[in-house]
């Protein structure tokens, strides 16, 4: 007996039932890649159990049994997360209610809670991820609960899982247009209570650095932004998007200061510019954090500045940009950026106590070090650029490597760093060149952010993961401003021009794929983005700003919040009130036939010759003959031929007759027969 | 208190619906609310919405909006399963009052199929609150069985009807109240066991008999069956073979004829009266026995046969 067979004899009790526990598995499986293994082990158990019991017609197992496995499911929870509140503790109890609300069908209300259950459960996962793939695999998760749903509500006889499927599909098509209605105008609003901060450590921008904190991000390959340039393309090694900028170092943290964090000082003046600028249109991923990591440099002023209304974005005195609230859904802006400039002050350097501070006893041997460098006789009056090209040259030339495993260094971590270990990352390179660099009385600072960029670009864009993010320096010099360099480019220039130094393992699948023919793999993933990227860019990139765009196009002037909401009631009404108009007319509206009836028998009594309601056309037929003699015989051909083409349609021979031109004639030969 | 404004309410409300065996559906008579699931659903929704916003969920939005137009398509649509519908009650074959009277009600459905349809009975506390689930196919008919028992014997009203539907989603519930115009009969509960049957009352020109036991014995032919014949007289293995109606001809001389009368059923009240003369018509009846039946002024004429078993059963019941 094969698969078909037996599930086609299953009793349609266990049938739905085994139809729910696979929706539900169907739902889960996302969420395997994040969940503690022991949740999704414990989740297959039960609903394997359910089914089990389902192909058994075994009755359902006591209660007290449930209750014992939800505490062991709330305890592991407790213990595996620390908590009970928060999303992976909620998404993991979520879980394992669902799994164990399948052991509880008892009633209707039992299967409806598994339903709304099912719908949140669905939400969970676009909390991970609103990919593509995501959104068409929850697509079937919903289709699937709303089959279910249709089925318990049929039950009559042993509907078929397709009945029911088209029956649920027809539900959601009709809704969609509500569906794309709400979607379009629906405000998007702030959130409403305490920003979740679930996602910031995922971000190389924290606006602080320790050494050793970079090395997670730079294994991280999910995108941070997107970027495309309008005009022409920078290379590689300018692609610098300016983040955080720390100065202040207590020895161990770098951490931004009050001063450069204070906005930019009108009285400053712009930085100085040069060339025609770089226009780009940028995808920011929501980082949760308030701030844009902007390409170095774009300047605040009219058509270079990105417009955003809503964040209030502000240039701050490191010429790092602010916004007032967290980035909590994809933002797109359009700027202009100079890879060619002078960052201010030029002639004084205010607050230089930030910049050249190093507490003291910390890493004693380099500050040693970096003061005999300077006290050596041919730099008697070289100027910051000069020592700092003497640092790029050490570094070049002393055997220093660059990796991703550096290891932990400690108390003194750039004593440790440049004289003994040698091995680092970008951070390591630019916290131990700027303390260098103060060491000699130089101002210098870290500047973090991203750097490069996927080399080739999809769909027009370019690609920037969390693994660019990036670490640099900039030292100050009396006329030249702010002068950045990469010290980690003077031992790992790749790092800087190809910008993609780690790879992390490939998938299964795709190392397979990438085995056979690396450029195929290389061609499928590029297309897939491309349709992700799409995706990202209509779908997942809506948000206020497109929608207050939308108004514009529709003819509103400054279009707010306001408008939004108004727009979207009205049409809402408007909506209701056709629907009202059609059921008015709907209740009034009569069987074809009947009114044509009611009509004949109105004109035939004009006439003089009365005939029931209920006469069909070839009695009226006789009737007219009786009445009106042969003068009638137009008329009571007409009915007879009606009455052949409803009664008798294939002995008229001919096609359906329309009644519409039927009433049309036979009014014409009445309107004759009364003259 | 409540209870009796309540029912007082509904049937104030009852009384204003016509009295119709046939209850065409439209706008004007269809009821819909949100059933406890469909607020919880809403519930959920909000919550889902609220969980959007909150974590800026794009696709959040789309799956809440999804389903909240879902959600009022299948307003529609549960609206839509009874619209149009045509209920109509088939006559009420009369039972002896207590047993359960069978009501056939035929849904006519002139527009696409129906699912999940279900009558009950209004008075749920009266009459039970069981459901009976039909489909009706696309142009088609369908008809559903429910059962009524009548306590006393005589006419009695059907109860007012629902008929109320979940599908497709169970987040909105339409129904309609009907009262079919049509009336229950119920005869008299005949006694049981069976009292014995009267003496027969010699009759003028005719021997006095006892009423003679079983009717096999006074067979002596066969002939083609006519309207009347009661079952019992089909010689039913002859008509296996033959596949012609034939019945016993007992005509004649069958059993005496007797006179079921008020005043020889004695009973402590008419009620009791009556069921033994329902006892006594019955046993008749299956004797054989033509009888004719007498009650304080009405009475009925001799006769035999299941239209005449019928006859003086309604007599009993709607004396």
């Amino acid at each position: 007996m094969s698969i078909r067979d037996a599930w086609q004899r299953l009793p349609r009790e266990a049938r739905d039932t085994l139809f729910v526990l696979g929706v539900i598995a169907w739902t889960v499986l996302p969420h395997l890649d994040h969940l503690p293994p022991w949740c999704g082990l414990l989740a297959a158990v039960v609903l394997l159990w359910r089914g089990r019991l389902a192909l058994r017609g075994a009755p359902l197992p006591p209660r007290w049994q449930v209750g014992l496995v939800l505490a062991l499911a709330v305890a592991l929870t407790a213990w595996s997360e620390r908590t009970l509140l928060g999303r992976e503790a909620g998404v993991i109890l979520l879980v394992m209610l669902m799994a164990l609300k399948t052991l509880e069908l008892r009633a209707r209300r039992d299967a409806l809670v598994v339903f709304f259950l099912g719908f949140f459960l669905v939400l969970t996962n676009f909390l991970y991820s609103q990919s593509l793939a995501v959104a068409l695999s929850m697509l079937v998760s919903v289709w699937g609960l709303l089959t279910a749903l249709v089925l318990a509500h049929m039950p009559v006889g042993r509907p078929s899982l397709q009945r029911a499927g088209a029956l649920a599909a027809r539900a959601a098509l009709l809704g969609l247009p509500l569906m794309v209605l709400l979607f379009v105008l629906f405000p998007r609003l702030a959130p409403l209570w305490g920003v979740p901060q679930d996602a910031a450590g995922r971000t190389g921008l924290s606006g602080t650095l320790q050494m050793g904190g970079v090395a997670q991000i730079a294994n991280d390959e999910s995108i941070a932004l997107r970027v495309r340039f309008l005009g022409p393309v920078p290379a590689a090694e300018q692609m610098y998007f300016r983040g955080p900028v720390l100065s202040r170092f207590d020895g161990r943290e770098w951490t931004r200061s009050a001063a450069g964090f204070a906005p930019w000082p009108r009285r400053r003046g712009e930085p100085v510019v040069f060339g025609s600028g770089i226009d780009y249109e940028m995808t920011l991923e929501p980082s949760r954090l308030n701030l844009l990591p902007l390409l170095e440099l774009t300047p605040d002023r009219a058509g270079a500045a990105p417009e955003i209304e809503a964040y209030g974005p502000l240039l701050r005195a490191d010429a790092q940009w602010q916004l007032d609230r967290p980035v909590t859904e994809r933002l797109r802006l359009q700027a202009r950026a100079f890879t060619e400039f002078r960052l201010g002050p030029l002639d004084a350097l205010p607050n230089a106590a930030d910049d050249l501070g190093l507490p003291a006893g910390y890493n004693p041997r380099s500050l040693l070090w970096a003061r005999a460098l300077r006290d050596q006789p041919r730099n008697a009056g070289a100027d910051g650029r000069a020592l700092a090209e003497q640092l790029l040259a050490h570094i070049r030339d002393h055997d220093y490597s660059y990796t991703l495993e550096p290891g932990s260094y400690g108390r003194d971590a750039v004593d440790e760093f440049w004289f003994e270990r040698r091995l680092g990352f970008c951070e390591h390179f630019a916290a131990a060149f700027v303390v260098m660099m103060r060491a000699m009385d130089v101002p210098a600072r870290i500047v973090t952010g991203y750097q490069g960029s996927d080399p080739l670009p999809v769909d027009g864009y370019y690609v920037v993961r969390q693994s660019h993010a990036h670490a640099w320096a900039e030292f100050w010099q009396r006329g030249l401003g702010w002068v950045r360099v990469d010290p980690t480019a003077a031992v790992a220039p790749e790092r800087i021009r190809v910008s993609r130094n780690l790879q992390p393992p490939p998938g299964l699948m795709a190392q397979a794929l990438g085995s056979v023919d690396p450029a195929m793999a290389q061609r499928l993933r590029q297309a897939w983005e491309a349709l992700n990227n799409r995706w990202n860019q209509w779908v997942l990139n809506y948000s206020r700003g497109e929608q207050l765009n939308l108004l514009k196009k529709l003819g509103f002037e400054a279009p707010g919040w306001a408008d939004l909401s108004t727009l979207l009631i009205g049409v809402l009404c408007a909506i209701s009130i056709a629907g009202a108009l059609w059921a008015l007319w709907d209740r009034h509206r009569q069987d074809p036939w009947q009114r044509l009836q009611r009509r004949v028998a109105a004109v035939l009594a004009a006439l003089g010759v009365s005939v029931a309601a209920h006469d069909p056309p070839r009695r009226r037929a006789e009737r007219v003959r009786q009445a009106l003699g042969a003068s009638g015989d137009a008329l009571a051909a007409q009915l007879d031929a009606l009455d052949l083409a409803r009664y008798a349609p294939a002995a008229a021979g001919r096609p359906a007759l329309s009644l519409r031109r039927w009433w049309a004639a036979f009014k014409r030969t009445a309107a004759q027969q009364r003259r | 208190m409540i209870q009796h404004w309540r029912r007082r309410v509904r049937g104030w409300w009852l009384a204003r619906l016509p009295l119709t065996d046939n209850w065409t559906l439209t706008q004007g008579n269809i009821y819909i609310l949100p059933t406890r699931a469909g607020l919880v659903f809403a519930l959920t929704l909000v919550l889902m919405l609220l969980a959007s916003i909150n974590y800026q969920l794009n696709l959040g939005y789309a799956l809440t909006f999804l389903l909240a137009g879902a959600g009022l398509v299948s307003m529609h649509l549960t609206h839509a399963t009874l619209r149009g519908l045509t209920l109509h009650l088939r006559p009420v074959a009369p039972v002896f009052a207590g047993d359960a009277a069978l009501l056939e009600i035929v849904c006519i459905n002139p527009g696409a199929e129906r699912h999940g349809l279900a009558l009950r009975f209004e008075d749920r506390a009266a009459h039970g609150s069981s459901f009976v689930w039909t489909d009706v196919p696309a142009q088609g008919q369908a008809s559903a069985r429910m059962s009524m028992r009548p306590p006393r014997r005589g006419l009695q009203p059907v109860p007012a009807l629902v008929a109320e539907t979940l599908f497709p989603f169970g987040l909105f519930r339409a129904w309609t109240v009907w009262r079919p115009a049509a009336q229950a009969l119920a005869w008299p509960r005949p006694e049981v066991p069976a009292p014995p049957l009267p003496p027969a009352l010699a009759r003028p020109g005719e021997p006095h008999a006892q009423p003679a036991r079983g009717e096999g014995a006074e067979l002596d032919g066969v002939r083609a069956w006519r309207r009347g014949d009661t079952l019992r007289q089909v010689l039913w293995k002859k008509v296996a073979k033959s596949g012609e109606w034939v019945s016993r001809d007992t005509a004649g001389h069958a059993a005496p004829e007797l006179t079921l009368d008020w005043q020889a059923a004695r009973g402590a009240d008419a009620e009791q009266r009556l069921s033994r003369l329902a006892a006594w018509v019955l046993l008749a009846e299956r004797e054989g026995h033509a009888f004719r039946l007498t009650l304080p002024g009405r009475s009925l004429d001799s006769g035999r046969g299941d239209a005449h078993r019928r006859a003086a059963l309604d007599l009993l019941a709607l004396w």
